[in-house]
């Protein structure tokens, strides 16, 4: 029966023309979409190569210099893109590719590529991810939402009846025939996006299992959506009517809730402004030990510190350098006020995230969204990931020059400069994105969202629909 | 003239008895409210903050002037020593005015760009162009979902409401038998089918504006004030709501079944709101790519360094090319600020080839788009709200263009005082120069309402085709 369901439905879907336009147009798109990916993936990475060794070249070539001119001078940290960004972009878009690492300041990565677009560019790209999250599900409604209605319409609900078919029997076959299609393009779209990865030169830390935890999750994903609609086409009494209401929950899920979910988080957990968030720094960064200011009371402070510590009565006859030792304790202030303000921004994060995960509740396009993205390692983890990155290495630079300069010199001594191979020695900075498991411990809630999801989409329609 | 009454008349009763018209108000009421709610907030945040940071400066300039009447009287004040504004540099710095955009009263309308760029930055003498940073600190999650502001309802939901509501307004008449019934009486099925949809047009126009102008008062707009900004803004969203119902008209006379007049309207919806604006976008992207920021830093980098190694040169070719900056000076006297100050003019002057590539770029993309957004209303429509709400993109360029040369006024105003080597005084600071942002006169929205009145007549017209191409089946419509 199950099977007899399933060849009747996928026959009458492929003999119907717009399901077969329909499917056409997606597989199109998603192709197009690939290959527009593919292509900016590696114009990107190419762009990201140059531009690291040409910034490495900058800073070792920098001749001889005061170490501490060095660390005004500065280096650059680029972001790498990763392999799946190909399938889902992921905040990319809104997130800057490249941090610059100087003395007594950590700086936010600047040149997001969206502030480099026009403004149409918020209506959304032609990528996978936007196909994947928005496109099927829709296609599912236009598919499926018809599933039973039809059999009322038609009349062939009583002849149904007759033939003495079990519900579950029925919606199981149905069920299967709506998801076969869309599982079909899911795994096309997959074995096309690792066969492109796969063959990229440069296709760094690739990993089929990260491909396949992300099929996994839309297919879920999908599964919902496929429970929804047939619901729905069950308990509607006409097809037009299913399709207003499945449509209605498409929009809340995918359009409407993310955004109202935005703006509520917003509204609530509200990030500080650029100026404000200086402001404050600022403030802080005031009210302690400021490296070039030797003539401060903390710096004073520090200096008696110094001297009861190594048992001296004056600054000279200190084994290294006090203006340098007192640089980097005042490069460690400047670090510690800094973690102190983005631990602020990343608090709000988390209430934000708070926000989301409660509103996913109304919507399994939410943690689809969220885990979509970590995996690909485009979304907001792993970008502050990166920067806290950039910035624990920015201090190990920091702390590097200030020896340099404390062990090479003596106090009072002015003019040093140390020698042209010297910026050669610092190592080159280097970031491991987390791995997929981590990804997935961090977005438990989000697994756990979609999870009930599935759960209670499932529970209502094959309980709901035991008599058919 | 009493057929066309009569039909008005039954209709609207008959649309109210299926509660047609209570639920559309009670949607657009519902969903305007919480985007108006949503933008007014935001507005007010924007605001507060402006008013915060200029209520500082001011606290700020009043501490400036109380030291620099110490310095005067030569008293000796406790500061940083590179902070005592007695000199023109240090004013320059630490004493920046705020150059902001506060929002236009209709700000609430689209959120645009305004989620993306700062509303208020503080130039200062030191550092380039570059170094005004005009993103603001957001979560990209934010920018990435955007915001549900009355644009959004207006441009995607609107649609959504027109096309469940008229997409089988002649097919369910087929389908229930009573076609053939109405083909009976005296008069033409294209007439009656218009008559229907312009009847469910008159009532979503009303609603809609009635929605708006109760949501709009409930929420402390200033209507009467912005009347002719309110007047354009309901004559666009009106005209794109004719150009659906016109859509709506056309597919149910050429498509056959309800199911297929829905699947048609919504692939429609798809192709003009979600479709149209990404290829676009991406076509833009790749035909004008823009080139990489990783490779201008290089560039940067390179031509800074050399600054750097040649600043004495630098310096003296400067005061050479430029006289008149050093005309009054009896000292001789160089600082860091000297030769830093003159080969910050050499870096901009040799960025600017780097930075222009950019702007082109930029400017490429937006001239194609602008000659292909007749291709999808949602792009016109979106483009006119956000220029309405001082928002879109042109707005905060014109912005940023008019905080650089802000920026280059505030230089400039210290550099003579520098080269001369002359004090800050108190006299000096009522010379200081102000920010006033003007909002730039955008293109006039009849243009907007043209394309889409006559996109909405070019679809009505091809839905009566039908009758024409097909005069000889005429009745395979009924």
């Amino acid at each position: 029966m199950i099977r007899k369901t399933i060849n009747k439905e996928l026959k009458e879907l492929f003999r119907d023309g717009r399901v077969r336009t329909s499917i056409f147009i997606v597989l199109l798109l998603l192709g197009v979409a690939v290959w527009i990916s593919s292509r900016q993936y590696q114009q990107t990475n190419a762009d990201y190569a140059a531009a690291k060794v040409s910034e490495r070249a900058v800073w070792e070539n920098q001749g001889e210099k005061n170490p501490h001119s060095a660390a005004h001078y500065g280096t650059y940290a680029f972001k790498p893109k990763y392999p799946l960004s190909l399938v889902d972009q992921g905040v990319d878009k809104y997130v800057g590719t490249s941090i610059f690492l100087e003395a007594h300041k950590r700086n936010e990565a600047e040149f997001s590529a969206a502030t480099d677009q026009t403004g149409l560019a918020r209506f959304g790209d032609l990528t996978p991810d936007f196909i994947l999250l928005f496109i099927i599900p829709l296609l599912i409604v236009l598919l499926g939402n018809n599933a039973f209605t039809k059999e009322r319409e038609l009349g062939t609900y009583t002849l149904l009846k007759s033939a003495g078919a079990k519900g579950w029997k029925i919606v199981l076959g149905k069920w299967t025939a709506l998801f076969l299609p869309v599982l079909i393009i899911t795994v096309l779209l997959l074995i096309l996006a690792g066969l492109v990865l796969s063959n990229l030169s440069d296709y760094g830390v690739f990993q089929w299992s990260s491909l396949t935890a992300m099929g996994v999750v839309f297919l879920v994903y999908y599964s919902v959506f496929t429970n929804l609609v047939l619901w729905v086409s069950y308990m509607a009494k006409r097809s037009g009517i299913s399709l207003v209401i499945s449509l209605s929950l498409w929009i809340i899920a995918c359009l409407a809730a993310p955004k109202a979910a935005s703006n509520i988080a917003e509204a609530r957990h509200p990030y500080p402004t650029r100026q404000e968030f200086a402001a404050n720094v600022l403030k802080d960064k005031d009210a302690g030990l400021d490296g070039h200011n030797p003539w401060s009371k903390e710096a004073k402070l520090l200096e008696e510190q110094v001297l009861t510590e190594y048992k001296v009565d004056s600054l000279q006859q200190l084994p290294f350098n006090f203006s340098a030792y007192l640089a980097q304790k005042g490069e460690e202030h400047e670090a510690e006020v800094y973690f102190k303000h983005y631990n602020y921004l990343k608090e709000q994060y988390d209430n934000q995230s708070g926000t989301y995960r409660s509103l996913a509740l109304l919507s399994p396009f939410l943690p689809t969204r969220f885990l979509s993205m970590a995996i690909a390692q485009t979304d907001y983890a792993t970008h502050w990931d990166f920067s806290d990155a950039a910035e624990k290495y920015r201090i190990a630079t920091q702390a590097f020059l200030n020896n340099n300069t404390a062990q090479n010199t003596r106090y009072g001594e002015r003019g040093y400069k140390a020698s042209a191979d010297f910026w050669q020695k610092l190592p080159q900075f280097e970031y491991e994105p987390p791995t997929l498991g981590q990804i997935l411990e961090n977005n438990r809630s989000n697994l756990n969202t979609l999870g009930l999801w599935t759960l209670f989409s499932f529970a209502l329609l094959f309980f709901t629909t035991k008599k058919i | 003239m009493m057929m066309f009454r009569y039909n008005f008349k039954y209709e609207s009763i008959l649309l109210f008895r299926s509660k047609w018209i209570q639920i559309l108000i009670a949607l657009l009421i519902l969903l305007f409210g919480f985007a108006t709610y949503n933008g007014q907030q935001k507005t007010q945040k924007r605001k507060a903050d402006i008013e915060k940071v200029t209520a500082e400066i001011q606290v700020s300039d009043l501490n400036m002037l109380k030291l620099l009447d110490s310095v005067e009287q030569g008293l000796t004040v406790n500061a940083r020593p590179w902070t005592i504004p007695n000199t023109p540099m240090a004013v320059g710095n630490y004493h920046p005015r705020v150059a902001s955009k506060p929002p236009s009263e209709l700000s609430f309308l689209a959120t645009g760009q305004s989620d993306m760029f700062t509303h208020f930055v503080k130039p200062t003498v030191r550092g380039d162009d570059l170094a005004l940073n005009f993103s603001e600190m957001t979560s990209p999650v934010q920018l990435l979902f955007g915001s549900f502001d009355v644009a959004f309802v207006i441009i995607f939901l609107l649609p959504l409401l027109i096309i469940a509501f008229s997409y089988d307004v002649l097919s369910s008449e087929r389908e229930s038998g009573s076609l053939r019934l109405l083909a009976a009486q005296p008069i033409l099925l294209y007439k009656w089918l218009l008559q229907k949809l312009a009847l469910r047009f008159f009532w979503v126009a009303i609603i809609t504006i009635v929605a708006l102008l109760l949501v709009f008062v409930a929420n402390q707009v200033p209507v009467v004030d912005n009347f002719s900004t309110i007047l354009t803004f309901l004559s666009v969203s009106l005209a794109y709501a004719f150009f659906w119902f016109a859509l709506a008209f056309a597919v149910n006379l050429w498509a056959e079944s309800s199911a297929k007049n829905a699947v048609a309207l919504l692939g429609l919806w798809v192709v003009f709101v979600l479709l149209i604006p990404s290829i676009l976008n991406q076509l833009g992207s790749t035909l004008y790519p823009i080139p990489s920021r990783g490779l201008m830093i290089n560039e940067m980098r390179t031509i800074k360094a050399e600054a750097t190694e040649r600043q004495d040169e630098i310096l003296d070719n400067y005061l050479r090319d430029h006289p008149e900056y050093a005309v009054n000076d009896t000292t001789q006297e160089r600082s860091f600020w000297h030769s830093y100050m003159a080969s910050q003019n050499l870096i901009k002057k040799k960025l600017e080839p780097v930075l222009s590539e950019y702007e082109n770029q930029l400017q490429k993309q937006q001239q194609l788009l602008d000659r292909f957004t007749w291709l999808s209303p949602a792009i016109l429509i979106q483009g006119s709200m956000n220029q309405l709400a001082d928002n879109g993109s042109e707005s905060y360029e014109g912005y940023r263009n008019q905080v650089i040369s802000f920026a280059k006024e505030w230089r400039d105003h210290f550099l003579p005082m520098l080269y001369n080597n002359q004090a800050f005084s108190s006299g000096d600071y009522s010379k200081l120069p102000e920010f006033t942002y003007t909002p730039i006169s955008g293109k006039s929205q009849s243009y907007v309402l043209l394309i889409l009145l006559c996109s909405g007549l070019a679809v009505l017209g091809f839905g009566a085709l039908r009758f024409y191409v097909s005069s000889a089946e005429k009745h395979s419509i009924i």
